[in-house]
């Protein structure tokens, strides 16, 4: 394997950051969730990206991963890193179970099916109270710190998990993209019936990636309950907050490529921040509403994401190089 | 000895009888035309013999195996495949992952690519591997097409259209490589509007009027047949001979 030297750079400039922000302070907190966000956006650029199934409801599977593992943690105190793969395990049963009806589903039919899947979960685990405490939410228990018990004093080790989970997952997407699964997703993606007929057998197809993604998605919500300390149904089953938010980082930065969410995340995300630090005190709305232009202005400019100006960035860099 | 065999099929559209009865059995290494004018069924028959329609009645067999209810995945993998009238390649992969994606039926990836070198080498488009299939002239992408479906091995081939748009000395290759197909043991079935070269290539022509099987024989006796003149040419023997 040939040395890359763009993406050794990123990962070690990723791995120095968390050093350089102040532990307690509010931007390793940005830069967790930004890394967080990033790694479910690669997990929905799996089925999104490569079969082009446009998923607004991934948050149905994050808030399993958050609700498993602390639903664990309470009621058999059982370590959250186990509490992960029981969430992963549960996501992509969940994803297994949603995909069967809604992966004949194409374009807004698909997005519209997800979305009420989100939704309904997002009910259910409102109603169901005695498993889920309900609307009031959940409180992770203070354990004493220690990386077997997931849990720590500091924001930095939280920065560094969500850094590998980041890591993992876009691996995972990487290999999904080159092997045979890869070449299969983007020929349904691009000619359902040519591809049926050349041999993919495009449900099991679709079905695998759907419950790759939910998997992963699900193992994230783990992540982020035990950063939050704090959640309810409606935090981490949101549309707007979670569903959404996941599918335009994905479009942002751009659908299909490695490269894309993470791009995405690390533009809207502190973004995000920065808008509702500078303008939220101004007046209700203004922070959401230059923050929508914004975003309404990139699409209009790269309506195939960042990727397309990293794309010839890094080719102007290497005819530079050639010469 | 048949290697294709397709009883009563049939398959109604809404107030259209698209296929009706239709009964025909193909020889190992025979290359059978199928015409007959739009919209006689030629297209419809294709797509359900590959699994593409399920028919209302009757049943196909390939290689002595039933394909009742199987999906096109499964028939392309007892080895029937077909390639489309307007062309239905992956438009922004690269010519060579068009043909490969068709290679992992039978192999790996790495397998799958060299297997797709060579079938790209076999319809002459080697040197445009790495173009974007989209970007390629229609004849060009009608030949990415054929490499592709060659790629999952087929015994049965269905070619729909594959010489249109083309020009003289294309078609020749394009019916110079039909019968080095052939000789390679495949067994082809051709749907084409150009009649010189159907006549030139095909042992055997069906003939389809309204989903019905009109006519069936050798070129010589199908061009003779007043029946087939009645029906699909309308004309004279003459637009036969042409």
């Amino acid at each position: 394997m040939k040395f890359r030297f763009t993406p050794c750079i990123a990962i070690l400039a990723l791995a120095l950051l968390p050093l350089l922000l102040d532990p307690r302070g509010y931007w390793i907190r940005v830069l967790t969730i930004t890394l967080l966000f990033a790694a479910m956006a690669q997990a929905w650029n799996i089925v999104g990206g490569l079969a082009n199934q446009i998923s607004l409801g991934h948050a149905a599977f994050f808030g399993i991963g958050a609700y498993a593992s602390t639903v664990l943690l309470l009621k058999f105190g059982i370590s959250p890193w186990l509490g992960m793969l029981a969430g992963g395990a549960l996501g992509g049963l969940a994803a297994l179970v949603i995909a069967i009806p809604t992966m004949r589903l194409q374009g807004h039919y698909f997005a519209l099916a997800t979305l009420a899947f989100g939704e309904v979960m997002r009910v259910i685990e409102n109603v169901w109270t005695s498993l889920t405490g309900g609307p009031g939410g959940l409180s992770v228990p203070f354990v004493p710190p220690g990386f077997a018990a997931y849990s720590f004093k500091l924001l930095r080790p939280h920065a560094y998990i969500a850094l590998i989970a980041l890591l993992v997952v876009t691996a995972v997407f990487e290999m999904i993209r080159r092997s045979a699964m890869g070449y299969r997703l983007r020929g349904i993606r691009q000619n359902l019936p040519a591809a049926e007929v050349i041999g993919i057998d495009t449900t099991r197809v679709k079905l695998q990636a759907a419950v790759i993604s939910g998997a992963l998605t699900a193992m994230l919500g783990t992540l982020y309950a035990q950063l939050a300390v704090f959640f309810d149904p409606d935090t981490v089953f949101g549309i707007a907050g979670i569903s959404i938010r996941i599918a335009l980082i994905a479009i942002i930065g751009g659908v299909g490529t490695a490269v894309g969410p993470i791009l995405g995340a690390f533009f809207i995300i502190p973004l995000e921040e920065l808008m509702n630090d500078l303008l939220s005190s101004r007046a209700a709305g203004l922070s959401q509403l230059v923050f929508g232009i914004i975003l309404i202005a990139v699409i209009l400019w790269q309506p195939r994401g960042f990727v397309t100006v990293f794309a010839s960035l890094k080719a102007r860099l290497s005819r530079r190089e050639a010469r | 000895m048949t290697i294709l065999e397709v009883r009563s099929l049939s398959r109604r559209f809404g107030g259209l009888q698209a296929l009706s009865e239709v009964t025909f059995s193909v020889r190992p290494r025979e290359i059978v035309g199928v015409i007959g004018p739009n919209g006689a069924g030629k297209t419809t028959l294709f797509s359900t013999l590959v699994g593409l329609i399920r028919p209302d009645t009757g049943s196909v067999a390939l290689d002595g195996r039933d394909l009742a209810g199987l999906k096109p995945h499964k028939v392309a993998a007892i080895g029937m495949t077909k390639t489309f009238q307007n062309v239905a390649l992956f438009a922004e992969s690269s010519v060579l992952d068009n043909v490969l994606t068709a290679g992992l039926l039978r192999h790996d990836v790495d397998r799958a690519r060299e297997q797709a070198l060579n079938c790209l080498d076999r319809v002459g488009l080697r040197e445009v591997a790495g173009k974007l299939a989209g970007d390629l002239s229609f004849p060009e992408r009608a030949r990415v097409e054929l490499a592709r479906a060659l790629c999952t091995a087929p015994k049965v081939l269905l070619l729909d259209e594959v010489m249109a748009a083309l020009n003289h000395a294309e078609m020749t290759e394009i019916m110079q490589l039909i019968r080095s197909l052939r000789d390679d043991g495949v067994t082809l079935l051709v749907v084409e509007h150009h009649m010189r070269a159907i006549m030139n290539i095909c042992d055997r022509i069906l003939v389809l009027n309204f989903g019905r099987l009109l006519a069936e024989g050798t070129p010589d006796r199908v061009a003779r047949d007043p029946q087939v003149i009645e029906a699909y040419l309308g004309r004279s023997a003459e637009a036969l001979r042409r």
